[in-house]
Order: C-alpha cells, then sequence, then structure tokens
C-alpha cells in the first residue's frame, strides 16, 4: 500500500459522461489515442500508483443504460459492460449453470469495491492478471461483442483476451453474452485472507455429467497463474469419459500441473500458485457435484 | 470547470481537475479530514463515505463522477451532535482503536445497521470486509455491531 503522499499523481484532462452509447463512440473515435472508456474506474483511478499516466480524456459510460443492463434470455444472458459485480451477482443468483460467474462477480475484491467496478472493466483491464470474471465467464463459453462508431463485431472470449491490446482507438467492449444449457458449475479461488485479497489461483469450472456422475462436457479455465487466464485442455481431456471423483481430479491434475508457469509477485512466489491447482480444482469439483 | 457536490446535505463547489480522487476534494477544498487517503486502492476501507447511500471508497471516484451523487461522510452522520445508534455502541464497546480506520468502519456498519436486519457476525465481517484495521480490534467492532443491530 501506498501513503497518499508518497503518490506521484500528475491528474489532468476531463470526464465526459456519455449519455447514449452513439455519444460515447463518437467520443472515443474523437479522443483517439488520447481518450479510453471510464466505467467503474477502479483501476483507472489507481494508474497514479501503477506509475502509469492518466489519458488526457475519459468517456464515463456507467449512465448508458443498455450497458447497465443484464437480460437473461431462454438461450442466453447479456451483460452490459458496465454492470457491476455486485449486480451481477445479485441477478445470477437462484441460476445454479450461472453459480462460477456469480460466485466469481460476488466474491471478487470487497464489497464496496464490487459495488463500483464493471464486468467490461474486468475484461478489458490488460495488465490486472487476477480478474475473477475472466476464467468463469471462459469456462462459460462466453462471447463478446466490441463496437466502434462505424461497426460491431463479436467474437468468443478466448479471442478478446488474444487481441484485446492490439484494437484500436474508439472501440469500446459494449456486452458479454452467455450461452445458456444444462450444466454444474463452480468458481475456487484461492486468496491470502479469506476474502478482500486478490486470489493466488483460481479455477472456474462447468461440467456435464450423466446419472452416473460421468464426465459428458467440461470446460476448466484457470486464472490468476499467468499473466492471462486460459483453459486447462489436457485435464478437460483426461477428465472426459471418467466419473467425476473430486479426488481423482485433483490427482489428475497433479500429474499435469506442471504445464503452467507461475508468474511471480511480491504476495507469492510463482511455484505456489501451481502448487495449488490441484486442491482448487478438487474444491471446483466437489462443488459443481453439490450445485 | 467547478463541480458542484452535495456533501452532508450542503452543496459544495469545487474546482478540482476531473479526474481527482472524492477522498482528495473532500479533504483538502472542504476540509472533512474524516475519510482518510491510506491505500488509494479501495482495500483498506479508510476512505470510505456513503454515495447515495451505498458504501465507495473514495479514492476510487473521480470528483467529476460524484458531482451528481450525494455524498456523506462521517463528519456527516452524527445529527445535531448525537452519535448515530452505531457510533453510541462502538463507544459503549470501547471499540475505538488508532482512529485511521474508524471513519471508514463507521460508514459501513451505519449503512448495514440502516439496510439489514438480523444480520449474524458472519455478515457484519463480511460486510467489513473492506476495511482494514491494523489495531486489530475487530472483535469489539462486531460487539458493538450486534448491540446497535438488536438496539433497533
Amino acid at each position: 500500500m501506498t501513503a497518499g503522499s508518497q503518490v506521484q499523481d500528475d491528474r489532468t484532462g476531463s470526464i465526459y459522461v456519455a449519455p447514449s452509447l452513439s455519444a460515447a463512440l463518437d467520443a472515443l473515435a474523437d479522443y483517439g489515442p488520447a481518450g479510453a472508456p471510464f466505467a467503474g474506474g477502479t483501476w483507472i483511478m489507481r494508474s497514479p500508483i501503477r506509475h502509469e499516466p492518466l489519458r488526457p480524456h475519459y468517456v464515463a459510460i456507467g449512465k448508458i443504460p443498455e450497458l447497465s443492463a443484464i437480460r437473461i434470455g431462454k438461450d442466453a444472458i447479456e451483460i452490459g459492460a458496465a454492470v457491476t459485480h455486485a449486480a451481477l451477482a445479485a441477478a445470477l443468483a437462484g441460476l445454479p449453470e450461472f453459480a462460477v460467474l456469480a460466485a466469481a462477480a460476488g466474491s471478487s475484491a470487497n464489497p464496496a469495491v464490487r459495488a463500483l467496478a464493471t464486468i467490461g472493466g474486468n475484461l478489458s483491464a490488460l495488465d490486472f492478471y487476477a480478474a475473477d470474471c475472466m476464467p468463469a465467464l471462459l469456462c462459460l463459453d462466453a462471447a463478446v461483442e466490441i463496437a466502434s462508431r462505424d461497426a460491431s463485431e463479436r467474437m468468443s472470449l478466448a479471442d478478446f483476451l488474444k487481441r484485446r491490446s492490439t484494437f484500436q482507438p474508439g472501440r469500446l467492449l459494449t456486452r458479454i453474452i452467455v450461452p445458456r444449457t444444462e450444466r454444474k458449475t463452480a468458481h475456487a479461488r484461492l486468496p491470502l485472507r479469506k476474502s478482500g485479497d486478490y486470489p493466488v489461483a483460481i479455477v472456474s469450472l462447468s461440467v456435464n455429467v450423466d446419472t452416473a456422475s460421468h464426465v459428458q462436457a467440461v470446460r476448466i479455465a484457470i486464472g490468476s497463474v499467468e499473466q492471462t487466464p486460459r483453459r486447462w485442455g489436457r485435464l478437460e481431456a483426461a477428465l472426459l469419459g471418467a466419473v467425476l471423483d473430486p479426488a481423482r481430479v485433483a490427482d489428475i491434475a497433479a500429474e499435469l500441473a506442471a504445464e503452467f508457469t507461475g508468474r511471480d509477485s511480491v504476495e507469492v512466489p510463482a511455484w505456489y500458485r501451481v502448487s495449488v491447482l490441484p486442491s482448487l480444482v478438487r474444491r471446483a469439483a466437489a462443488t459443481a457435484l453439490a450445485n | 470547470m467547478v463541480f458542484t457536490l452535495s456533501v452532508n446535505g450542503d452543496r459544495l463547489a469545487s474546482t478540482a481537475d476531473p479526474v481527482t480522487p472524492l477522498v482528495d476534494v473532500l479533504r483538502e477544498e472542504f476540509h472533512l479530514t474524516g475519510a482518510k487517503p491510506v491505500c488509494r486502492e479501495g482495500f483498506c476501507g479508510a476512505c470510505m463515505v456513503l454515495v447515495d447511500g451505498k458504501p465507495a471508497p473514495s479514492c476510487l471516484m473521480p470528483v467529476a463522477l460524484a458531482a451528481d451523487c450525494e455524498i456523506r461522510t462521517v463528519e456527516g452522520l452524527a445529527g445535531g451532535g448525537t452519535l448515530n445508534p452505531i457510533q453510541q455502541a462502538l463507544e459503549t464497546c470501547d471499540a475505538v482503536q488508532c482512529g485511521m480506520c474508524f471513519p471508514g468502519m463507521v460508514v459501513t456498519l451505519t449503512h448495514l445497521l440502516t439496510t439489514t436486519s438480523g444480520a449474524t457476525r458472519d455478515d457484519i465481517r463480511a460486510a467489513l470486509t473492506g476495511n482494514i484495521c491494523r489495531c486489530t480490534g475487530y472483535e469489539r467492532i462486531i460487539d458493538a455491531a450486534v448491540l446497535a443491530l438488536a438496539a433497533t
């Protein structure tokens, strides 16, 4: 933590509160590289601590109705990019197929930050490696929409994560689309304290099992261990057709965990992030079976 | 540019840069020093204020976006010199430590008290997740919250 007087702060510039999506896209296009979207602000406002300069212009998107809405449809749910973690967790309560996302949104950071931080910001903050919603959405096979003044484009979340650092100025993540399907899901995270800390590692699990608990389909995403969350393809392949037994799943995870290269940080060493994965996978499997 | 903020029922004007954190405006322009800028990451809770009735870390809120909101700081929680129920309970339980984190604790617990009934000790702990006390005084703080909740 940094004392206020020690923060090098050269704040200057403007914040335009966009009344509509088209107004926001126009402003972002006009500002070009000098501008950026401002949603919850929980990452941008900490720029001085990271010794990163603020942009000259920000476009606040929190007042745009369609970006703050959650639509729960028959085949998919659509989440506006400016939906807060708290609002998302509340909206998904009682939908077991989205337990992984409700848990991710409802357990990140702390209550006050969850009331500010948005899912779009969570996905767009390039240097934030411990975002809870990323692996949750990866295991749910989510897609995202990116809009500019002239066009919009839909892509898988995995593609977005690969391409997000290359997008030209003027583009805005507008919504996240998550298909609905019968599945059991769970989100297991390990913070250093019970809550209020960034997680050391995250395991998000989505699984279909038959009546004998044989795995019919499975998606497992790992977050916070490496710089970008990703699916654990070899573990998924190893579990297909097998009984979803949490202890056995943890054993397989332990055999495969060496494929991850943990990131080092002041909180924990790199090896520790990898070493906790089998336990988190076991916990996720047990929780999913119980959901 | 001048921003007009509603703080503790007063209309106050700020000429700060739009991205200036609300906590800095509260302290440096309005001389409301209850909110403390400690971590500046939204994790310690020492700068917690109520924004439109909900706890928010004022280090993460730019003054430009606070202009449309009702801000209430710890200075605005006691009415007419009378402590509110959570403040009274904290005093009764000797729950006061060094004072750095305490205004934020009072803000968070006042919100809990006014929005929740039947909160358990675990609920209180969960609500205080974003308020870090370095004096290790949580048990008495939770005792006070239980006392205040029981009295309302």
